[in-house]
């Protein structure tokens, strides 16, 4: 019984911080109706702003949120603004240029952040790092809990936001109908900017809140970018429902597949969930939830 | 086919490459081109010219490969059965996943070709029994000569430029490209989209497993991290296709080049030249810029990729037009 | 517009050929180098090269070869095996080098083993690791440092000197390293009559290791034998430290759990856990000490296991060039097979054995972290501090 529990335990702690993954992802991908490739990258640059700010300056990893945040909304205005957008005026063959171009400023990415730090592996000890306290026998490891309440916050900041707001409700808007939105006298592609801002920083907050426990080294986004999408098609296109509960699921099958199958299922779990929920249950948990 | 002339002289000259250029070091990534010209065509035949974007090209790629290993460490016979076997199984595997997965469209049927990839990646790890997982599978090289390789290699892929420049002119062609335009109206049209996009995928699959089938012989060692690579096969694929040409006959050719010379010359420091220059003027700094270069070619790929598809979408061969405007206007304006 | 392309293709290739002659000239005694300097294994391509050209400095400075030099030509391989194919393609046929050393991944140092014996250059391999490589008898490919499944030896016989143990769990990568030194380890175990509990592989790479670690719990093994990398090393133990799990020991089978990183990682959850490993700066070998420290003052950072590798390999090449009836491959690739040389590695000698051809037979050692330091505990001829055992549990400490 202990197995099982702590496997739970497992499971739904490190989905909160997938649900974090996978909203600024859903967000991006219900907006812009693209598939955004860079996304670790984007976890992964904002673990380099966290991992400078503790090493150089002694910031708390949990403060530099109020750094790393901002930093990768600006950077994803800026990929938005002068990479993305002038695509929708190239005359191209594939539609899926802008897939393409996010693929392109992974490796940008990833190649930067390896000029800077090279390729060894950093990381952020704090005294809380690998601390963890004790309910009923069951380990809660300090920093994991910390970062699930956090996402948790986060997540609810977002859906005040998109609900209560006028940009939230544009963003919205798009995501449902951009033309319709257009003609309604909303700018989308100003709308596509913050929303990729939006969902950068989004990212980032994962980021922050992962490196306590994790590690960091510049290919570490490729893996969490495919998480990423795995979550967002689990959840439906645009969903924040669907995220945060795509990112429970992802969690909590990985922990389970990892104890009652074999630890090397694990990521085979998430692929496998990932293509019979899109040949199954295409439009995802929205499908079902209808949120 | 306006002009059979340049083709020919073309592949005149190809053949008898290896009898000129006798060094074995360039013969390598002559035989490296060819293959890239055979997988990028490959990827462009369901991609660029049927529309539905393959992310996982190292699927069909390391299926032809492990195909050729496991003949030949398994079965005890030669890994060359691989090369008709790897292609045919290849087809075998994209047929099931095609006919599944082709109610998909858009950035969704890619997704699911990049969860194949990632999923037979996986399997191939974890299936010791059969695949020895990570500790990789060995096959003996059969010639010490690299001639052998390069003709199976320039047969590959002239077979595969010649075969897609033939479905391209035929009416199956006409049906891809308009499954490409608008799947929609082509369905109206009463073109059986699913049959045809079935007809393209297995294609690719063929041309990338046999491919992928030589590699494993030319290579002599795969494991899964190699021929399942994401990053090294199926987004290589991509970038030979798009800096080529996306829906071009000769794209994959010139993309397949400029992709191993890029490579090349940034692993090398510009063929040795940054070092020779360093070693012979004796400026300190041409050290660091030497490091520099071979630090940057995976930036190369990245910066080059965001170029081509900001400035020349259509590729190489697709904006040639574009390019040649660039250099020769000062000349057409003098005449 | 093709033959446009061609015409470039033509211009350039001939552009390139010229280079290369002119890079031929005369000069110092040339070998190649073929190690990971850019992507995901370039921190352990780096040690390597730097820890080549320690010794090739200290080479060198002493007189070289007979009065002349040797050049190291590196190229990087970029830890892909067709490109480490290229890098060794040029190496023989345009820089002629008579012997090639380096070779880090195993699916990089076998495509260049290939070529090397087909092209009959000698090939001292410092690091890939496969057992593989060592069992297709050729002749020109020799490797200094042990096969994987070797490197648990020393934990072999401490295991039944004073362990004992009725049961163990495995786990490891899925990496070469990791499933070839699994499968050693438990033919091992079921030999010596250990009873294999569990035997877990996972992707390189996991946030949490937790679910694993709570069913090899619930399993109780004696202990527990990990093959990982080093920051996986750390989590392993972390969230063993968590879990409040208590075998009688932790042994990693080298790697990661060996490196400085793994201390500072684990932090308290590093202490006495033991390792396998093949070097450390301690062992009374001439000259480990003073590799260690030169390096520590040329390059600003320890060196570890894989630097040593190097270092040996470009003693024993040069060795073996002082030692060649003549600067031709096929001499060179005689005296190395004639090679008995004491190296800050440790003791040099190419032998056969089982499938195995001219590998250097290494004994290994056994550590352990004490207060944070890594000490080696077994055998006990070359111990620097006597072993912790029986560990002490987590609540206790």
């Amino acid at each position: 019984m202990e197995v099982f529990f702590q496997t739970l335990v497992a499971g739904v702690l490190k989905g909160g911080l997938y649900a974090l993954i996978g909203l600024g992802m859903t967000l991006i991908m219900g907006v812009m109706g693209i598939i955004n490739l860079a996304h670790g990258q984007f976890m992964m640059v904002a673990m380099y702003i966290t991992y400078t700010l503790f090493h150089f300056f002694g910031l708390d990893p949990y403060t530099t949120l109020i750094i790393s945040m901002p930093s990768l909304f600006l950077l994803g205005l800026v990929i938005q603004k002068f990479l993305l957008n002038p695509l929708m005026k190239v005359e191209s063959i594939l539609p899926e240029n802008q897939v393409l171009m996010t693929v392109g400023i992974a490796m940008v990415l990833t190649e930067v952040a390896r000029f800077i730090f090279t390729s060894n592996y950093l990381s952020v000890r704090t005294s809380y790092s690998s601390s963890a306290f004790y309910v009923g026998g069951i380990s809660f490891s300090v920093p994991l809990s910390i970062a699930f309440i956090l996402a948790c916050l986060l997540t609810l900041g977002l859906f005040l936001f998109l609900i209560k707001t006028d940009l939230g409700r544009s963003i919205r808007a798009v995501s449902q109908d951009s033309g319709a939105a257009e003609l309604m006298g909303i700018d989308s592609a100003k709308i596509k900017v913050i929303t990729m801002g939006i969902g950068a920083g989004l990212v980032a907050s994962a980021g922050t809140l992962l490196l306590p426990i994790y590690y960091l080294f510049p290919d570490i986004g490729g893996p969490f970018t495919t998480k990423a999408f795995i979550i967002t098609i689990l959840g439906g296109l645009g969903s924040t429902v669907g995220a945060i509960f795509g990112g429970l699921i992802l969690g909590l099958a990985e922990s389970f597949g990892a104890t009652y199958i074999g630890m090397d299922f694990e990521d085979l779990v998430g692929l496998i969930i990932f293509l019979l929920v899109l040949l199954f249950l295409p439009g995802g948990i929205r499908r079902l939830t209808k949120v | 086919m306006k002009r059979p002339f340049g083709q020919l002289f073309l592949l005149f000259l190809l053949l008898i490459l290896p009898l000129v250029i006798r060094e074995a070091y360039y013969q390598h990534l002559m035989i490296l081109v060819l293959m890239w010209v055979a997988i990028g065509s490959g990827w462009n035949l369901i991609s660029g010219f049927t529309g539905q974007v393959l992310f996982g090209a190292a699927a069909f790629f390391g299926f032809g490969a492990y195909t050729a290993a496991l003949l030949s460490s398994k079965l005890g016979l030669s890994a060359w059965w691989g090369l008709p076997l790897g292609g045919i199984l290849s087809v075998a595997i994209a047929f099931p996943f095609g006919w599944i997965c082709f109610r998909l469209r858009g950035p969704y049927f890619a997704l699911a070709t990049l969860a194949l990839n990632e999923i037979f990646r996986h399997v191939a790890t974890i299936w010791e029994s059969l695949t020895d997982g990570m500790i990789g599978i060995l096959v003996m090289q059969t010639f010490v000569s690299k001639a052998p390789y390069y003709y199976v290699a320039l047969a590959i892929a002239v077979v595969s430029i010649v075969v897609i420049d033939r479905v391209m002119q035929s009416r199956w062609g006409y049906y891809f490209v308009s499954i490409r335009e608008d799947q929609d109206a082509a369905e109206s049209m009463g073109i059986n989209t699913l049959y045809y996009k079935m007809l393209s995928l297995c294609i690719s699959a063929f041309l990338i497993g046999i491919t992928g089938a030589l590699y494993t012989n030319y290579m002599g060692f795969i494991d899964p991290k190699v021929v399942f690579s994401l990053h090294d096969i199926s987004i290589m694929a991509i970038l030979v296709g798009i800096v080529g040409g996306v829906g071009t006959i000769y794209g994959p050719l010139v993309g397949a080049f400029i992709m191993v010379a890029v490579q090349e010359i940034f692993r090398s420091g510009g063929f040795g030249l940054l070092n020779f220059i360093g070693r012979s003027t004796g400026w300190p700094f041409m050290s660091s810029i030497t490091k520099f270069v071979g630090d940057a070619h995976v930036l190369s790929f990245g910066i080059l990729v965001i170029i081509v598809i900001l400035f020349l979408p259509n590729g190489v061969v697709g904006d040639w037009p574009v390019i040649r405007k660039m250099f020769v206007r000062s000349k057409d304006q003098a005449v | 517009m093709r033959i446009c392309v061609f015409r470039l293709l033509a211009v350039v290739s001939l552009l390139l050929m010229g280079i290369g002659v002119a890079l031929a000239a005369e000069g110092p005694i040339k070998v190649g180098v073929v190690l990971p300097l850019t992507g995901e294994q370039a921190k352990f391509g780096e040690i390597e090269k730097n820890s080549l050209l320690l010794g090739l400095d200290e080479i060198n400075k002493a007189g070289g070869v007979n009065g002349r030099k040797i050049e190291l030509l590196i190229e990087d391989d970029t830890g892909k095996p067709d490109v480490g194919r290229s890098a060794v393609e040029k190496l023989i046929s345009q820089d002629n080098v008579v012997a090639l050393t380096g070779g880090y991944s195993s699916s990089v140092t076998y495509a260049v083993c290939a070529v090397a014996q087909q092209r009959k250059v000698p090939f001292l391999v410092s690091t890939g690791s496969s057992d593989k490589i060592t069992e297709q008898g050729w002749n020109y490919v020799f490797r200094i440092a042990p096969p994987v499944s070797e490197y648990p030896k020393a934990l072999n016989s401490f295991l039944s000197e004073v362990v004992k143990p009725q049961s163990v769990a495995i786990l490891y990568e899925n990496t070469l390293f990791g499933q070839s030194g699994a499968k050693a380890f438990n033919e091992q175990c079921s030999k010596s009559g250990i009873k294999v509990l569990t035997r877990e592989g996972y992707e390189a790479g996991a946030v949490d290791f937790k679910p694993m670690l709570i069913k090899v719990k619930a399993a109780k093994p004696d202990f527990v034998y990990m093959i990982s990398y080093v920051m996986d090393a750390a989590l392993l133990m972390r969230q063993s430290k968590e879990l409040n799990f208590n075998p009688k020991l932790f042994v990693g089978g080298g790697a990661g759990f060996t490196l400085p990183e793994f201390a500072k990682n684990a932090g308290a959850a590093a202490e006495y856990v033991f390792s396998a490993d093949l070097w450390s700066p301690q062992l009374p070998y001439p000259g480990t000490k003073e590799y260690f420290e030169n390096y520590k003052k040329r390059f600003g950072g320890p060196t570890e296991y894989h630097g040593a590798e190097a270092y040996g390999c470009i003693y024993v090449v040069a060795d073996a060039l002082k030692r060649a009836k003549q600067l031709t491959p096929d001499a060179v690739r005689d005296a190395l097979a004639s090679t008995d040389l004491m190296t800050a590695f440790g003791p040099v000698k190419f032998v056969s054995y089982g499938k195995k051809k001219q590998q250097n037979a290494l004994p290994t050692y056994l550590v352990q972290w004490q207060k944070g330091i890594l000490q080696t505990v077994w055998p006990k001829n070359v111990a620097t501090k006597p072993y912790v055992y029986p560990v002490p549990e987590w609540s206790s400490r």
